[in-house]
């Protein structure tokens, strides 16, 4: 090999790379702009939460025209940075019941104009008109989905059927426990195991010598749906807090033996409402979005094809074939009596469960 | 070499402005701002306004958790930087000194192509081959089919793993880069002085190749304290470093001065202990 | 000697096994019909048909690989000119810029991330292209000038002053002389880049247009509702075809550079 010609070779390598490089990242300025074109809304939620369903996007823009755009956060204080430093660029924005507040005392979102909203008589009053999603007597988020934090098993290897919060500390099940490496929830599940109030417990000693007490029993924790399946499927543990509408689809999609119960000592209730962003540029478009999102049509392909908490909307929930594993979660009357649901938390609570559990998980490193 | 004098000030200027001015930018100024947030008593951006303070500091000192993983993790950060010259320099070696002609840059790309893929989708290789009933216990039940389970997910050695795994590239190529620099012939004149292997080795090679073993020694150290994905998935409850109470502060206590506060003990503590190593390194350079 | 020489190369073959064996089982686990991962190994190349309609992955993997080549570009190109000044020449100042390299590199990205998340918001640089560029730099910048600069401190200066004697302007020495003696730190330091930008997750989730994703972005995200095999599938495709581009590159020209 000549030394001119390596010289040339190497000098149309960098020429093409470059080449390559620029048009890779024309395309970047150029998607956004070509969907600004028609009308189009932004969807701030969690990847993979239903609005984002491929089939979902597309029957919406067939029945509207409005395309659907989305964003995404990873938990939901990264969801309030996003508002509070991206205002005008989102149309609807999932919040929760313990985070609807805090958008809107902060502006952030802004009321629904519920008479747009053509399904709102049919939700669930106890959501609708829940404290947690409105303000001032308006209606900052429309009820959408709810579910529960409780208990899975194993159905093969818990038997009988467990009903207390106790199981997770059974000495049978040491080395065959799973929680979710989250300080709020661990601290729910210690005040529950504690008899104490979920969201604010009096005696957080108490509840810090009962998480303490998992050490023995924990294989590992888990972060996300996904893990949980793989490590659920792998048989790393037998036992584990989890989300109902993860424990439909674990059952449903990937034919695991997954049991669930809410313990008979309480679980966790959590709903999903979704809201309009403040300084919204597609007002209109978003509640149309709010409003197919409710619609029974959505939904019920939703929960049958992919698998999801239970809807707000009750028509929704009574058009699930009977057998749905979700629906039969959802349904059980006294499970849902037994639920305390998520509320608001203050800054300084947050800080000091998240302090608790980073102590009692540096115990179980140890 | 080194030349103090006013009339290069214009060449430094235009060799370092342009790197310094885009990380002034995008670092320094972010970063600055970071640091003042750390001496909040709010988070930026709330609406309430916030008064300065020293309270994320003194938590840091109250709650002696957040000091033991301070500790877990430069513990951490050192273990895998042992590991990566240990194993990393005697394959910079082979790669620079043994290995002839096209042989070796076709053995040196492949050195680097594995960290040209997503850190996580190579960590959850990792879980695969650690796991109960993964590859690794199938593997050695092929060898020895009455060995007992191997296990060796979500523990220590787990994390270690992964993390020599991800950073090993880096010491093996700035290595290879300072090895790759000494003359074959300073060698020869060596050995025909006499000096034996061994000698040689410790004499002219090892101090001639410092800078690359500091270079990466630094690459490794520094991000791998700051580690807080690899202990998650592969150290499970075992896995527990400062870097995750930081991401923590971040996505569930929304207390971004504390979790700036903890960054900045941390970048602290890895300056200590690099600055208090340098001297010593330095030595041994001059001494060439 | 020749005893030692054969137990290195026997090492290094060690070491590029142990590199390999996630990359290994990645593209295996990549052609196995269970989408939880399940053991043991079913052959369907299920996922690869997946992949070829799903647009949104394939445009992810384009976007990062199209940013990390401009990055590569930009990063080594100003670090090599950083690491030069520092090696050439002494200067007040010069310690505490190159300590200014630490904090890039020790903090954590989320951190770097947020900040400069709320920095570009004050100083109103839009999210896109540019803002995702200005961030894969920054945090490539480091190492390049670390590892450039690890060359240049066992770089023959004599030689550069015997071309000056010899009557070479400065331009000619860099190039005739310098360039050469500096190849291998800088694709040393070319290949940092790329890596780093490559697996940058947090700045391109900040500061990426709504609907624009990169690969690291997509594979992140995805943790939430189930990572599938096609992720392994397009990680394998990538991890390929660089190796092709590599090895020939590296065919037509030689930068570790016989002496």
């Amino acid at each position: 090999m000549s030394k001119s010609n390596s010289r040339i070779t190497r000098r149309r390598f960098v020429a093409g790379a470059g080449a390559i490089g620029l048009g890779a990242a024309a395309g970047v300025i150029g998607a956004p702009r070509i969907l600004s074109a028609a009308g189009k809304i932004t969807v701030l939620n969690w990847q993979g939460y239903g609005t984002d369903e491929a089939w979902a996007v597309e029957a919406f823009k067939k029945a509207t025209g409005v395309e659907v755009v989305h964003d995404y956060f990873n938990s939901e204080p990264e969801m309030i940075t996003k508002l509070r430093t991206n205002p005008g660029a989102y149309d609807v924005v999932l919040t929760n019941s313990a985070w609807n507040g805090i958008a809107s005392g902060e502006g952030l979102i802004q009321a629904v104009d519920t008479a747009q909203i053509s399904h709102f008589d049919d939700l669930n009053p106890s959501l609708r008109d829940s404290a947690l999603l409105s303000k001032d007597g308006k209606v900052y988020g429309v009820s959408w989905v709810w579910g529960m934090t409780a208990i899975a098993y194993n159905t093969e290897k818990v038997k009988p059927a467990p009903e207390s919060v106790e199981v997770l500390w059974d000495p049978k099940f040491a080395k065959r426990v799973s929680v979710r490496d989250d300080a709020i929830e661990a601290v729910s599940y210690g005040a529950i195991a504690t008899g104490q109030d979920m969201n604010h417990p009096k005696d957080l000693d108490k509840v810090k010598a009962k998480l303490l007490g998992l050490k023995p029993q924990i294989a590992t924790l888990w972060s996300s749906e996904d893990e949980w399946n793989k490590l659920f499927q792998s048989g790393t543990f037998d036992v584990s807090v989890y989300w109902s509408g993860s424990a439909a689809r674990s059952k449903t999609n990937f034919k695991l033996p997954v049991g669930y119960m809410v313990p008979k000592e309480g679980g966790i209730g959590w709903f999903d409402g979704l809201a309009v962003a403040a300084n919204a540029p597609n007002i209109e478009g978003a509640h149309k979005f709010i409003n197919y999102m409710v619609d029974p049509t959505f939904y019920v392909e939703w929960a049958t094809t992919v698998g999801a908490p239970a809807s707000a909307n009750t028509k929704a929930n009574e058009q699930l074939p009977a057998d749905d594993v979700g629906r039969q979660i959802h349904s059980d009357q006294a499970a849902i009596k037994r639920l305390q649901f998520m509320a608001p938390l203050s800054d300084d609570e947050r800080q000091t469960y998240s302090d608790l559990w980073t102590e009692v998980k540096t115990e179980f490193a140890k | 070499m080194a030349v103090a004098d006013q009339r290069n000030r214009g060449t430094i200027l235009a060799l370092t402005g342009p790197a310094y001015l885009w990380l002034t930018v995008t670092i320094f100024l972010p970063l600055s701002a970071m640091l003042y947030c750390s001496f909040l008593d709010k988070s930026p951006l709330v609406p309430q306004p916030a008064s300065l303070t020293l309270k994320h500091y003194a938590a840091f000192i109250e709650r002696p958790v957040y000091q033991q993983l301070m500790l877990w993790s430069l513990e951490l950060g050192a273990v895998v930087t042992i590991c990566c010259l240990i194993i990393g320099y005697p394959a910079a070696l082979a790669l620079a000194k043994v290995i002839k002609g096209r042989w070796r840059e076709a053995m040196f790309l492949m050195v680097v192509l594995p960290f040209w893929s997503n850190a996580l989708v190579r960590t959850f290789s990792w879980t695969m081959v650690l796991r109960p009933g993964g590859l690794a216990d199938q593997a050695i039940h092929v060898v020895a089919p009455d060995a007992p389970a191997l296990n060796l997910l979500y523990s220590y050695p787990a994390v270690v793993v992964g993390l020599v795994h991800s950073y090993l590239p880096y010491m093996i190529l700035t290595c290879y880069i300072s090895l790759q620099a000494i003359d074959d012939s300073v060698i020869e004149a060596a050995r025909s002085l006499g000096a034996r292997s061994g000698a040689l080795f410790r004499r002219v090679v090892f101090p001639m190749s410092l800078p690359g073993v500091l270079a990466g020694s630094a690459l490794i150290f520094v991000p791998a304290v700051g580690s807080f994905m690899e202990p998650r998935i592969l150290g499970g409850a075992k896995g527990a470093t400062l870097g995750m109470a930081v991401e923590e502060q971040f996505t569930v206590t929304a207390n971004w001065p504390f979790g700036a506060a903890l960054s900045f003990l941390m970048l602290g503590a890895v300056l200590l202990i690099c600055l208090a190593l340098y001297p010593a390194a330095r030595k041994r350079m001059e001494g060439l | 000697m020749k005893l030692g020489s054969t137990l290195l190369t026997a090492h290094l073959w060690l070491v590029l096994a142990f590199l390999y064996v996630p990359i290994v089982v990645m593209a295996v686990l990549g052609f196995n019909a269970s989408p939880l991962y399940a053991l043991p190994f079913e052959f369907d190349p299920v996922w690869y048909r997946a992949l070829t309609s799903n647009t949104k992955l394939i445009d992810a993997g384009i976007h990062s690989v199209g940013i990390a080549i401009v990055n590569t570009i930009i990063a080594t190109t100003l670090g090599t000119m950083a690491a030069l000044a520092f090696a050439r020449y002494s200067f007040r100042g010069k310690t505490i810029m190159q300590l200014l390299l630490f904090p890039p590199i020790a903090i954590p990205w989320l951190v770097i991330g947020t900040a400069m998340l709320v920095f570009f918001f004050w100083i109103d640089i839009k999210r896109g292209l540019f803002a995702i560029l200005l961030g894969h730099v920054a945090l490539s910048l480091p190492y390049v000038i670390v590892v450039v600069g690890a060359r240049l401190a066992t770089f023959p200066h004599a030689v550069e002053e015997a071309a000056a004697t010899l009557g070479a302007t400065p331009w000619q020495t860099f190039r005739r002389v310098t360039a050469p003696l500096l190849a291998p730190g800088v694709i040393g330091g070319g290949l940092f880049a790329f890596a780093v930008s490559f697996d940058q997750f947090v700045i391109s989730y900040f500061l990426a247009p709504a609907g624009v994703t990169t690969l690291p972005v997509e594979i992140y995200g995805a943790i939430r509702k189930g990572f599938t095999p096609e992720i392994n599938a397009i990680s394998t495709i990538i991890i390929v075809v660089s190796m092709g581009v590599l090895l020939l590159t590296a065919r037509f020209y030689r930068f570790g550079g016989e002496r």
